[in-house]
């Protein structure tokens, strides 16, 4: 009954700061009608629906039902997920399930976030536990601040280096139409911007954005029937660490040396599962949720792409630049797009437009036969997909 | 007149106020109240992976195994080795009580003294020039009179030569 499972549509809305035009089910059916036009197919065509964002920020919890005429769900299968900044990732493994099972041919898959409508850092901070950690937890920020101290202590790792992986993520989202943050910054520009939480100053820390995205699976036999560039996922992980209050107790491989543990154990399950050993050669292209300037370097090296303190070291070479060697978010990332229920999902849907050849402006020049899209959560949850141009 | 250029929307104002009561539960309670009554900072350890806990948790998140009981609890710090930090400058809203922070706010990662245990906490240094990764701190408890049996029983973590 088991079947195999590609991605067969791609939508997405445009990300901004703000759109008080739209609620959130005419904001979400802009990008279903956006990914039905681009599989051609009709509601009709679908069989399950799962829906995602963090209830908090919206500030109502029945979203899958109440959004049912703009996602097209009524009398179908589905489901809702709710996991903080994993929810777009969960989302497409969940919709791997449901289809590879067999139970579904196809499943529309919905991350949105409106983040205009209420303040993020309280509504966000109640992700921690109440006597040990929500005191401290400004935000999502002081986890991701004190990981960035950390990396540059244990690397050398400069904070103008953080300054010109930002600079770089601008370049790419300039030339993406459906990127939040596009104007070009140097890296003297963003080492002068306003410092937010130290070493984290505003262009180093992702925006608020609003926005949706949606992707459509199919099974193997109906995604050859009806695509003619299915993007396979051919694996995926999904990783939880321990929950703690602060950010490196139960992160220890010894004692006193933190490392996010869960990272390096989705990297590892997916590269060995594969039989990847030299994954820049055999990865082209990898879409990481990359919320603050440091990540896209350090977990690099937490996932297994390059070794210890190679991370920075790779981005300041411009290999993980759009033309580079080994690009990463040549969409711009999360640091440049952010509505936190659809930035999981747009990675995967982004790396499924590198593989077809269709990201347009910000497709790199590589020929991608095989991208990775990551997904992270404030506990450091973490998942990790793997798309293939072509079934084995 | 406004401009007929600039749409105008209907935005509806929704304030939620939840008040809620979050049991500690036992472990946690615990450690908080030894916090007030003696001062001190407990951990503990399974049994089976010799992984230590602070605060005290009752089941161990690695291998899932019963941790050691009240009777065999380690009191650990109340100095320790900093390991990561970072400085709030720009003002939130704390989630608990809904006030503005006052900033700079700094946090650190503290590896406190006799466990390979860390405990997040405040510190008392905000000077970013002055904290380094690796420089030793001590708790800094309040009176105890004035204890609630909090995380904020503990002040900050202040600087040691």
């Amino acid at each position: 009954m088991s079947q195999r499972v590609a991605i067969v549509g791609v939508g997405m809305t445009r990300h901004t700061s703000r759109r008080p035009d739209v609620n959130d089910g005419e904001l979400i059916n802009e990008a279903v009608t956006a990914a039905l036009a681009d599989a051609q197919l009709s509601i009709k065509d679908i069989d399950s629906v799962v829906i995602g964002n963090m209830d908090f920020f919206e500030g109502h919890y029945l979203s899958d039902a109440m959004m049912m005429d703009y996602t097209g769900a009524r009398l179908k299968k589905g489901l809702k997920m709710n996991t903080g900044g994993t929810v777009g990732s969960m989302e497409v493994v969940s919709g791997f399930y449901n289809v590879a099972s067999g139970i579904c041919d196809t499943c529309l898959v919905i991350g949105w976030e409106k983040h205009d409508e209420t303040a993020v850092t309280p509504a966000i901070s109640t992700m921690g536990d109440a006597s040990l950690d929500r005191p401290f937890v400004v935000g999502a920020l002081t986890g991701l601040a004190i990981e960035g101290i950390e990396y540059m202590h244990r690397t050398g790792c400069q904070l103008e280096h953080a300054a010109m992986a930002r600079a770089q993520s601008s370049q790419n989202a300039a030339r993406n139409p459906h990127a939040h943050l596009r104007d070009k910054y140097t890296p003297e520009e963003v080492m002068n911007a306003r410092m937010v939480q130290y070493p984290l100053n505003l262009l180093m820390v992702c925006p608020t954005s609003v926005g949706a995205c949606v992707t459509i699976l199919a099974g193997e036999k109906k995604a050859k029937k009806i695509s003619k560039k299915p993007v396979w996922i051919k694996d995926h992980t999904t990783v939880h660490p321990e929950y703690t209050g602060n950010h490196y107790q139960g992160q220890f491989d010894l004692p006193g040396y933190p490392r996010r543990t869960s990272m390096m154990m989705a990297g590892s399950t997916i590269l060995k599962r594969n039989h990847i050993t030299q994954p820049m050669k055999e990865i082209q292209v990898f879409e990481m949720y990359d919320p603050c300037a440091f990540v896209q370097m350090s977990w690099l090296e937490d996932f297994g792409i390059c070794g210890h303190a190679e991370g920075w070291k790779m981005m300041e070479k411009g290999m993980t630049a759009l033309e580079g060697a080994f690009p990463v978010n040549p969409s711009g990332g999360v640091l440049c797009t952010n509505a936190i229920g659809d930035s999981g999902i747009m990675r995967v849907a982004e790396a499924a437009l590198q593989i077809r050849g269709d990201a347009g402006e910000h497709q790199v020049t590589r020929d991608v036969r095989t991208a990775l899209a990551s997904g992270f959560g404030g506990a450091f949850w973490t998942d990790l997909l793997l798309l293939k141009k072509d079934l084995d | 007149m406004k401009s007929n250029t600039v749409p105008e929307f209907i935005l509806h104002d929704v304030m939620l106020k939840i008040p809620y009561k979050w049991a500690a539960g036992e472990y946690m309670g615990e450690f908080l109240t030894q916090l007030k009554e003696s001062g001190r900072i407990y951990s503990n350890r399974c049994p089976n992976c010799g992984r230590y806990s602070c605060p005290p948790r009752p089941v161990c998140g690695v291998c899932h195994t019963k941790t050691e009981p009240r009777d065999k609890w380690k009191a650990i710090g109340p100095q320790g080795t900093l390991l990561g930090f970072c400085v709030t400058e720009q003002s939130f809203m704390v989630p608990n009580t809904g006030k503005m922070l006052e900033v700079p706010y700094s946090i650190g990662i503290i590896l406190l003294d006799g466990a390979p245990v860390t405990l997040q906490h405040r510190l008392a240094e905000s000077n970013t020039e002055k904290l380094k990764p690796g420089m030793r701190v001590e708790a800094v408890f309040k009176p105890k009179e004035q204890r609630l049996g909090d995380i904020f029983d503990i002040i900050h973590f202040k600087t040691i030569s």
